[in-house]
Formats: C-alpha cells, sequence, structure tokens
C-alpha cells in the first residue's frame, strides 16, 4: 500500500472535522473521494497534506508514518495537494505559478524541462505564460494549478475539486491531461462533487459522510450499487 | 459576589476615598486622583477596545483635547467660569470625534490601530504649531490654584459614572451591539445593526470621557503643554494599564490600573534613568506572554476566590437576564411571536431578479440571472459549488453591490440599500458555514436579532423571546452555552432560530441541512415547510440534496457557471437531461 | 520668491522622498509576508541613524563601512525580534495576536528611543561629509546628495530584481498573495516570515545610511517615519514598489514645498492629514492595477 490512512482525526479549532476516516491507496491507483458538502473530503485531503494536523488515527505512507508533518514535508516525499479554489498567486504569472511549484529544491535544476512537460500537457498555458494569472479563464486557471503541482513531479497527487468553475469543454481536456498523468505512473486521490463523473475516472472509491468512512469498493460495483445512489445521492 | 454586598463595600470605599483630601495628606490625595483620571481613561478605552473590538491607540488625543478646550475656554477674558468651560471642552471633544470617526472607521485590525495612533503626532504639531490658540510649545498657565479637593471629588465622580456606564452599556441593547461588532461586523449588520452610527456612538461616548478627565487634569494641574498631553509615552499608559488587566472583563482595567499606577509611583521613587525602557518593557511583556490580561492568565483562572474579578461581562449579563426571563416566562411552547404575513394585494411577485450580474476580477460569479419569486413560494435553488447561489444570496442581502442588472424586493429597487436596511425590509439568511458570534451564549445570539429588529426589543424581552424561537429549532436546552462551543449541527440550528428572529418576510436558507443525517434533514423540510404554511415567510433555500428539495419545494431554479439554466416545478426540472447531467453527473444512475 | 528656491526644495523632497519609499517599502514587505504592522518600524531608521552617526565620530570609518556593518546587524536583529518576540503570538486566538503585536512592537518602540536617547543624548546628530557641490543654474546639489539619489535608484533596481528573479523574491511574493498555496509549494512560513522581517528591517537599515548623510536624526524621529511609511503604503498599496516610490516622492517633494511656503513646523502634519483625507475619499482603499 502506497497510502494508508487509519481511524483519522482532525479537528477545526473546537470542531471536530473527522472523526474516523479510513483511505487506502495503492501505488499507480486512481481513487476517489466522494461525499456531500461538509462531509469531510477536504479536510481529509487536507491532512494528509500536511495542512492540518491529525488529533489521532495515523497516516502510513510508504512505511513511513506522518506525524506532524507540515505541507513542505509531504512535498518533499512527493505528496502534492492541488487545492479546492486553485489558490492561485494571481498578481504573479502563469510562468511564475509553475516556477513557484518547484520551490521545494528537489527540481529546481530542471525547471525547463519541468515547464516543457507542462506547456506539452497543456499547450494553452505556454502562449500565456507571461499573464497574470487572475487574468485566465476559470479552466485555464485550473491547468495552472494541476501544473504548479505537477513541477515538483509529485508520487501521489491529491486533487480538491478540480472541476468546480471550469467550462464543461475545459472539464473534458483536464480530464484527458489526468489521464495521462496517471498513465505516467502518478498515483491520485480525486474529490469531485459530480460522482458520476468521479466514479468513471477512478478505479476504487471511499465514501465519507459526516467525517466518517462509510463505504469503500470498486468504481463500477458502487455505480451499480442501488444503495449507495439513494442514501449517499439523496435521490428518493 | 453577592449584589448586596457588592453594593454595601462599593459605598464604603467610595465613601472612604471621598473623605481622603480633607485628611491633610497632599501626597495620597494627588497619587489617588491619578489613579482615578487614569481608571477613567483606561475604562472609557475599553468600551471601544475591549467590548467593540477597535483598539484606538489615540485615545488620549481626546484627554488633551478636553484639557487642552478646558483651558483655551477658562483661560480667555471672555468668562472664566469652570463649569461653562467644562461643558466647552465636552462639546469640542463631542465634535472632534464624530468627525474623526469618519476616516478612523474605514480601517480594521491593526490598520485601526495604527490610524489612530498617528493622531497623536498630528495633535502635538497642530497644538505647537497654533501659538495664536494653544500657547505653542509653552504651553497655557491656568488662572487657578488649590484646587486640588475639588478636582478630586469630580475625578471620584467621573471616575464612578465610568464604571456606572460599563454596567449599564453591559445591559443595554448598545453593549450588545458593541460584543456583536467585536464577534462578526458583517452578520451583525446583516441581522440589522446600522454598523457606523453604533461605531461612532461608541467612539463619542469613550471620547467624551477621556475629555472630561483631560479637562479635571488640566484644572488640577493648572498648567498643560503639548508633550504632557500627547506625547506617546504618557499616551499609552491607560492602554496599557487596561490590557494589563485584561481588556474586555468588568474588573480589568481597574485591577490594572491599581497594579501598574503602582508599579510607576515605585518606579519614580527609586529609578531615576530609562523610565520609559522600563515601561516599554512592561508593554512588550503584557504583549509578549498575556495580550488577554493578568484576569485572564491561567494561574488567576484557578484560584476560587478571585472568581468574581475574573468572569467577562457576559458572565454578568446572562445571570442578571436569566433571572428576569425565569420569573418572566416558565413554560416554554415551539410557537415563535410572529404575525403571520398577509398575502399582498397587489400581483407583483415579492421579489424580482432582472439581468442580474456579478464579476470578482475576471470571474463573472452571476451572469445575467433573471427570476421571480412570489409571496408564499418556497424556491429551491440548486447548481454546482461555484455556480453562483451564495453569490445570488450575497447579492439579495446586499454583502455584495451588483455588477449589472437590477433585484427589487417588495416593489423596491434595492440599489443604494445598506445591509442593515435589508433587515428592516424584511430580508433573512443563514450562512453556509455559520457564523455565530462566538462569545455570547446561544440565547443572546438571537436574542440580538430581536433587539436590532423592527421592534427594537430590551434585552431583558429579547432574550424571552429568543426562547421561542429556539424551542422552535430545538435548540433552547443549549440556550446558556457559549455559540462557539456547539456542534455543527447545532450552529446550523442557531443559524436558522437568528434569521428567522429577524421577522423575515424572505428567508434565504443556505446548506442548512449539509452534513446532517436523512432524519435530520427530514426534520428541516418539515420546518421550512412549517415557516411558510404557518407564518407566511417566503423561503429560498439552496441545497444539495434532491430529495429534500424535492419535498420541500414548489419551484426550483437551477444555476450552471452564473447562469440560469432552468427554473420549475421539482417533477419537471429534476427530469431535465441538462440539469442531471450538470448537476447529478449521474442521469444513468438515476435511470 | 525665485524658481531656484522652489527647484532647490524639490531636490530635497526628492531625496528625503526617495528614502521614505525605501523606508515604506521594508514596512510593506513585511507587512505583505507577516502580516504585522511593526510600530516600530522607522525607530529602526533613527537607532541605526545614531549609531552611524556615532561611529563616524569616533573612528572616522568610511559610510560604505558602516553600511557594511550595520546592514547585517539590523538585519540578523530584526529576523531575532520576529523569531522570539512576534511569532510565539501566533498561536494565540486573532484579537490577542492583534494586542499581542500591537504592545510588543510599541514596547519595542519606547524602549530603542529611550536607550539610544539615554546613550546618545536626544540631541539631533548626522554624518558631515566635504564632498564638492555642483552647480547646475543656481540650484546647488552635492556629490554626496547625488550619490544617496543613486543609492536609492540602485537599492530599489535591486530589491526588484530580488523580487523578481530570485526565489526568495518569488517565496515573499506568494507568500503575500496566497500563504496556504505558498506552504504547499513548499515554502516554509516561519522560514520566509523571519527571513522577511529581517530583510524589511534591513532596508529601512540602508536608508538609515543613506539619511544620516545629509539629514540629522535624533532618537525620537522614529515614530513619525513610521506613520510616514504607512501612508505610502496605504496610498501606493502592500508590495507594489513602483507605486511606494511615486507616493513617496511625492510626499518628499510635498512637505518641503508646505515647509517653504507655510513654514517648516507644518511639514510633520502632512502625512497623517493626507492619510486621513485618503481614507475619507477612497472607503475600499486604492485599489492598483499593473498593467
Amino acid at each position: 500500500m502506497m497510502l494508508e490512512v487509519s481511524h483519522l482525526v482532525v479537528d477545526h479549532g473546537k470542531l471536530r472535522a473527522l472523526w474516523d476516516v479510513n483511505l487506502n491507496v495503492s501505488e499507480g491507483q486512481r481513487v476517489g473521494l466522494v461525499g456531500a458538502n461538509g462531509a469531510g473530503k477536504s479536510t481529509t485531503l487536507g491532512a494528509i497534506a500536511g495542512l492540518y494536523s491529525a488529533a489521532g488515527g495515523s497516516i502510513v505512507y510508504s512505511g513511513e508514518q506522518l506525524v506532524h508533518h507540515r505541507a513542505p514535508d509531504a512535498l518533499a516525499r512527493g505528496i502534492v495537494l492541488v487545492p479546492e479554489g486553485r489558490r492561485l498567486f494571481g498578481e504573479m504569472t502563469v510562468r511564475e505559478n509553475l516556477r513557484m511549484g518547484a520551490y521545494s529544491g528537489r527540481t529546481r535544476g530542471t525547471l525547463v524541462e519541468g515547464l516543457d512537460k507542462v506547456f506539452a500537457l497543456f499547450p494553452v498555458l505556454r502562449d500565456k505564460q507571461a499573464q497574470p494569472a487572475r487574468e485566465l479563464s476559470g479552466g485555464q486557471q485550473q491547468m495552472v494549478a494541476i501544473g504548479r503541482a505537477l513541477m515538483s513531479q509529485p508520487k501521489l497527487l491529491l486533487l480538491d475539486e478540480p472541476f468546480i468553475g471550469v467550462a464543461p469543454i475545459l472539464v473534458d481536456e483536464i480530464m484527458a491531461a489526468l489521464a495521462t498523468i496517471a498513465a505516467d505512473g502518478v498515483t491520485m486521490v480525486l474529490v469531485d462533487q459530480n460522482i458520476g463523473r468521479a466514479l468513471r475516472f477512478v478505479e476504487r472509491a471511499t465514501v465519507i459522510q459526516n467525517g466518517r468512512t462509510v463505504l469503500e469498493g470498486d468504481s463500477a460495483t458502487l455505480l451499480t450499487d442501488e444503495n449507495f445512489a439513494t442514501t449517499f445521492m439523496g435521490l428518493d | 459576589m453577592n449584589r448586596a454586598v457588592f453594593a454595601v463595600v462599593a459605598t464604603i470605599v467610595v465613601a472612604g476615598l471621598a473623605v481622603l483630601p480633607l485628611l491633610g495628606a497632599p501626597y495620597w490625595t494627588t497619587f489617588v486622583f491619578s489613579i482615578l483620571i487614569a481608571y477613567v481613561l483606561a475604562q472609557s478605552w475599553d468600551w471601544v477596545a475591549g467590548e467593540m473590538g477597535y483598539i484606538n491607540l489615540g485615545h488620549y488625543v481626546f484627554y488633551g483635547i478636553g484639557a487642552y478646550a478646558f483651558a483655551i475656554a477658562l483661560s480667555s477674558a471672555l468668562m472664566p467660569s469652570v463649569p461653562l468651560a467644562m461643558v466647552i471642552a465636552v462639546l469640542v471633544v463631542a465634535i472632534v470625534a464624530a468627525v474623526l470617526a469618519l476616516p478612523l472607521f474605514r480601517l480594521r485590525g491593526d490598520y485601526f490601530a495604527f490610524g489612530t495612533l498617528a493622531l497623536l503626532p498630528l495633535a502635538e504639531v497642530l497644538t505647537n504649531n497654533n501659538t495664536w490658540l494653544t500657547g505653542g510649545a509653552d504651553g497655557i498657565v491656568l488662572p487657578v490654584a488649590h484646587v486640588l479637593q475639588a478636582a478630586f471629588w469630580l475625578a471620584l465622580i467621573l471616575a464612578v459614572a465610568s464604571f456606572a456606564v460599563t454596567l449599564v452599556i453591559n445591559r443595554a441593547p448598545f453593549g450588545f451591539a458593541l460584543r456583536s461588532i467585536r464577534n462578526d461586523e458583517e452578520v451583525a449588520e446583516v441581522i440589522g445593526l446600522p454598523l457606523l452610527p453604533t461605531k461612532i456612538k461608541a467612539l463619542v461616548l469613550s471620547s467624551l470621557f477621556a475629555g472630561m478627565a483631560g479637562a479635571i487634569q488640566a484644572w488640577q494641574m493648572s498648567y498643560i503643554d503639548a508633550v504632557t498631553v500627547f506625547g506617546l509615552n504618557v499616551a499609552l499608559v491607560p492602554i496599557a494599564m487596561a490590557l494589563l488587566g485584561g481588556s474586555g472583563l468588568r474588573w480589568g482595567p481597574f485591577i490594572g490600573v491599581v497594579l501598574l499606577a503602582g508599579i510607576q509611583q515605585w518606579l519614580l521613587v527609586n529609578i531615576t534613568m530609562l523610565q520609559a525602557t522600563v515601561y516599554g518593557a512592561i508593554i512588550l511583556l503584557i504583549g509578549r506572554y498575556m495580550p488577554g490580561g493578568i484576569l485572564r492568565a491561567g494561574i488567576l483562572r484557578g484560584l476560587p476566590w478571585l472568581a468574581p474579578l475574573t468572569r467577562e461581562h457576559g458572565a454578568f449579563v446572562a445571570d442578571t437576564a436569566i433571572d428576569q426571563v425565569v420569573s418572566s416566562s416558565a413554560v416554554m411552547s415551539a410557537e415563535m411571536p410572529l404575525d403571520r404575513i398577509a398575502p399582498r394585494g397587489t400581483e407583483t411577485p415579492l421579489l424580482v431578479c432582472r439581468d442580474v450580474a456579478k464579476a470578482f476580477g475576471g470571474n463573472r460569479a452571476l451572469a445575467g440571472v433573471s427570476f421571480n419569486v412570489a409571496q408564499g413560494e418556497i424556491v429551491g435553488l440548486v447548481g454546482q459549488n461555484g455556480s453562483g447561489k451564495t453569490t445570488l444570496f450575497n447579492c439579495i442581502s446586499k454583502v455584495h453591490s451588483l455588477s449589472g442588472g437590477e433585484i427589487r424586493f417588495s416593489g423596491r429597487d434595492l440599489s443604494g440599500l445598506r445591509r442593515d436596511q435589508m433587515a428592516g425590509l424584511g430580508v433573512g439568511r443563514t450562512y453556509q458555514i455559520p457564523r455565530p458570534f462566538g462569545d455570547l451564549t446561544v440565547a443572546e445570539n438571537v436574542a440580538l436579532s430581536l433587539m436590532f429588529g423592527p421592534q427594537r426589543e430590551i434585552p431583558a424581552r429579547a432574550l424571552t423571546e429568543a426562547r421561542s424561537f429556539l424551542a422552535y429549532a430545538e435548540l433552547d436546552h443549549r440556550r446558556d452555552v457559549r455559540a462557539d462551543a456547539l456542534s455543527l449541527q447545532e450552529k446550523k440550528l442557531l443559524e436558522f432560530a437568528r434569521a428567522l428572529a429577524t421577522r423575515p418576510k424572505l428567508l434565504l436558507v443556505d446548506e442548512i441541512a449539509s452534513g446532517l443525517t436523512p432524519v435530520e434533514v427530514r426534520r428541516f423540510v418539515d420546518r421550512i415547510r412549517a415557516v411558510r404554511d404557518d407564518y407566511g415567510i417566503t423561503v429560498i433555500w439552496v441545497e444539495h440534496i434532491a430529495s429534500a428539495l424535492n419535498a420541500a419545494a414548489d419551484r426550483i431554479i437551477v444555476l450552471e457557471q452564473g447562469q440560469l439554466i432552468a427554473d420549475g416545478p421539482p417533477a419537471v426540472v429534476f427530469r431535465d437531461q441538462r440539469v442531471l447531467a450538470s448537476y447529478l453527473g449521474a442521469a444513468e444512475v438515476v435511470e | 520668491m525665485s524658481i531656484d528656491v522652489v527647484l532647490q526644495v524639490l531636490v530635497g523632497g526628492i531625496l528625503v522622498g526617495g528614502l521614505y519609499a525605501l523606508v515604506a517599502f521594508g514596512l510593506s514587505l513585511i507587512y505583505g509576508v507577516v502580516r504585522i504592522l511593526n510600530f516600530a518600524h522607522g525607530t529602526i531608521l533613527a537607532v541605526t541613524g545614531v549609531a552611524a552617526s556615532l561611529i563616524f565620530a569616533r573612528w572616522q570609518l568610511s559610510p560604505v563601512l558602516i553600511f557594511i556593518l550595520l546592514v547585517p546587524s539590523v538585519f540578523l536583529l530584526g529576523a531575532v525580534f520576529y523569531r522570539g518576540l512576534l511569532h510565539p503570538l501566533e498561536r494565540r486566538s486573532p484579537l490577542e495576536a492583534t494586542i499581542g503585536t500591537v504592545l510588543v512592537t510599541v514596547g519595542a518602540l519606547l524602549i530603542l528611543s529611550d536607550v539610544t536617547a539615554v546613550l546618545a543624548g536626544p540631541t539631533q546628530r548626522n554624518i558631515m561629509l566635504r564632498s564638492p557641490v555642483i552647480e547646475v543654474g543656481n540650484i546647488v546639489i552635492s556629490v554626496t546628495q547625488l550619490a544617496i539619489l543613486a543609492a536609492i535608484v540602485v537599492m530599489t533596481l535591486v530589491i526588484h530584481a530580488i523580487l523578481k528573479a530570485t526565489w526568495f523574491g518569488l517565496a515573499v511574493r506568494a507568500v503575500t498573495q496566497e500563504p496556504i498555496a505558498a506552504e504547499l509549494c513548499g515554502a516554509r512560513s516561519l522560514q520566509v516570515k523571519t527571513l522577511t522581517f529581517g530583510v524589511g528591517s534591513a532596508t529601512v537599515a540602508i536608508a538609515a545610511v543613506l539619511y544620516v548623510l545629509t539629514f540629522p536624526v535624533d532618537p525620537y524621529m522614529g515614530f513619525g517615519l513610521t506613520v510616514k511609511a504607512f501612508t505610502i503604503i496605504v496610498v501606493g498599496g502592500i508590495g507594489n514598489l513602483p507605486g511606494a516610490l511615486i507616493v513617496g516622492v511625492l510626499l518628499g517633494v510635498a512637505e518641503g514645498l508646505v515647509g517653504l511656503f507655510w513654514g517648516p513646523e507644518w511639514s510633520p502634519a502632512i502625512s497623517v492629514i493626507l492619510l486621513l483625507l485618503i481614507l475619507v475619499a477612497f472607503p475600499a482603499g486604492i485599489r492598483w492595477r499593473r498593467g
């Protein structure tokens, strides 16, 4: 197992956000993390990426237990989060945003190659590289966010709602790019509110409800599971 | 502390102080006089800082203006009368404070602290340069002598008045207004509090006391110059005192003043050099190790016999208010004291949105949305995250101003209205991520809506009525708990109760049921329908749970990328292929 | 009054305004990254300036050497000050953190001024260099002044280059705009903040050495400078280097002209009055858009 999250507990101040989250990801796999708004998907990804400290349970990555790790520590091990809402450096150019992705050091030497790879994946960014990131459309901004994450050559890519505010045509393009990245051997955990879309992309999925893992299985099985559709998606 | 015991002790202490000037101990009289003045300054500063959350580092400016206005009036040839000079001083300070409030309250947090601190050097320059009025660097010598006794008594009266005002503020709607501003300005405004007038009132009141203290001090010293009333070193002392004791605590400023004044006196006697350094070090150390003040330090909190001193204001208020509540109404029903809204005579819809557009930079959150809501309807608003639902709510409740288009409510164009006026018109809302006033109790949270609402209820009555709203939301058993100690689900219930307490005609409900169990979701469906059926309140409900909206709503509106893509009965909209594809992304699962 | 006098005042205004801009830039750098308004910021200039003049008076060291001696020291002190006294406050509630940082920096301001005044005396002092003067028409400019002007320009370009081209500069801008994303990119916030506090303080030290070469300094002048720097960043925008330079020079010139036409004692009031007027005129703050 590449990533083993067991019985994870996370508190936001006085409020408990995660009670008991389990998530297993093996190398090279695409895993979906689904659940209603406020169920704890973002918090789970944030805890793995080192944005939040665990108050209980464990996160084991490649056999190493991560304790009170910060985001730069996660990054050094190849865990990278593409955060919800993209969080680009709006006043900086696209190229600077991508450069910042290589900040951690390991990949500073191969900056040009890294940029070329991102531009090969998202050709539209090559022409826009001198523009401030805030001027881009939602979909292009998402490409920059993913590209920025790729600049550090991640082994495990955590994607939090990468399709919010993205025009439908660009959703397909980004999906295709993600498939290419996955084909390169990058492991992925995807959070997407569009469950059908998410389940079609991933191989396995974990369902979270009120901060607890309630269901886990092959995406194909889940897609046809009646029980899943009614209880989880709120469709009577 | 028992209130009767406190009254007796306080009377004895004040009476004891009142005879002090008669005992022929000028050193002690002067020392206590300086403590009284410092207390007035520290306490009046804390009305703005501890209660309202604005750190006014320029408080001393008003002290100085009071002193100068008094001195100039008294030494003018026209009419050298002390009472008249006092009145003039008070008037001048009030006007200056009201005028300065306008630019200063554009600032928040440390910017506000900074902007106010910058007033001190400005005042010093202006005083030194306007020699014709202020005597410039020479200062003003007052034509008085031997007024220590009278000044002492005045200072004593003013100090007692400061404490009394503190008590009164805490129970009055004004005090609740200040505390709500400290917690969350935007929410306070949304539930109907006019922000700027409240802030101006607070600053003027606090400045008045500082100004009177300045006038009395000038009278007692019979000489003032710019450095003594606007100098940076002296100006920060009362603030350091309040913070040392514990800003926002009833006894904080008092304890801080006594402690620091004692230390200061000791320094004056024992240290000749580097006094400002020692002072600076004290301020720095308070900031570094106990920015909450001595009375909030963990060690003192643990001492039971100090408990009366270390309690927060809120604890006192809850005490007294709950006494009244219990006596006035023993039984609580789940009926809210709301009048049923009568059907409108006209055919015009209650809410009209026409081409509503909102852009943040290059991001078009709403790109021309048009729809109407008739009175008495329950409308479900759905769409993916980021499709513009919350932005639309923010536009209707005036949290955002429009980039284009028009919104009319009850036939009235909303452009140009402030947020607090929206509450007055009858638009209430909940927040997707609950935003309770964290350090107030649950009951107070709801009571605030009633106090700022159209009926401007007094706190005792508002706290009583709040229980009906809480009972309706099934939260009454938690009424005395601090709101930030609630669970997420309870906070959502509190949002609901608080919004209803604004007595809305239109209620905007933002994802109140997300993260709840199916049973709890069902409860909310019932509540939303009851709110409409029993009280006639129109509802727009944003939610991701299709089954809930299917059960509750008369009509569903769907947003995608800031545009309206469907508007119709749930049975039709939830069968629409485009809606299913865009919003649920799971068409094949449903079929 | 002849036009020459006005021009002469303009030259002085540009010079002092450029130095204000340097001070402001340090403040804005720190505020952008650390989100702390350092009330003692201008006092660093007063203290460093006094120290520079004392060193010069005692050992006759060249200003360049004084510069090399003082700037790194101030960098170190700034970093230690942040790490030891301000950073620990981050763990507290927002209101306590605000109160705490205000008290700590105000306390530092009082201590720095007082200790300097006790050690060096409260008098005004500066470094008097003999330097030839250049006359352009009737305007007199000393070579020292020209050198200072050149130094301001060079420093502005250097800071600009650091922010644009170095990894540190990139991190500073990234943390200013999106601290969480910067952390996700591997920028350790404590490290970046500590360095930034040091660099921001060192910027003031640079301005201090240049300042004391033409203008007198005293231990108590610091807060007035902080006010000016604050006005400049409110008008010019946080992290906007060209904006700070333009506003700084305008402020310097305005002070010079007010001093000329109205009396020098009025100059210190300009920045505060300007600040208040701007707050009334632009409630939401001035929005600068690049490009």
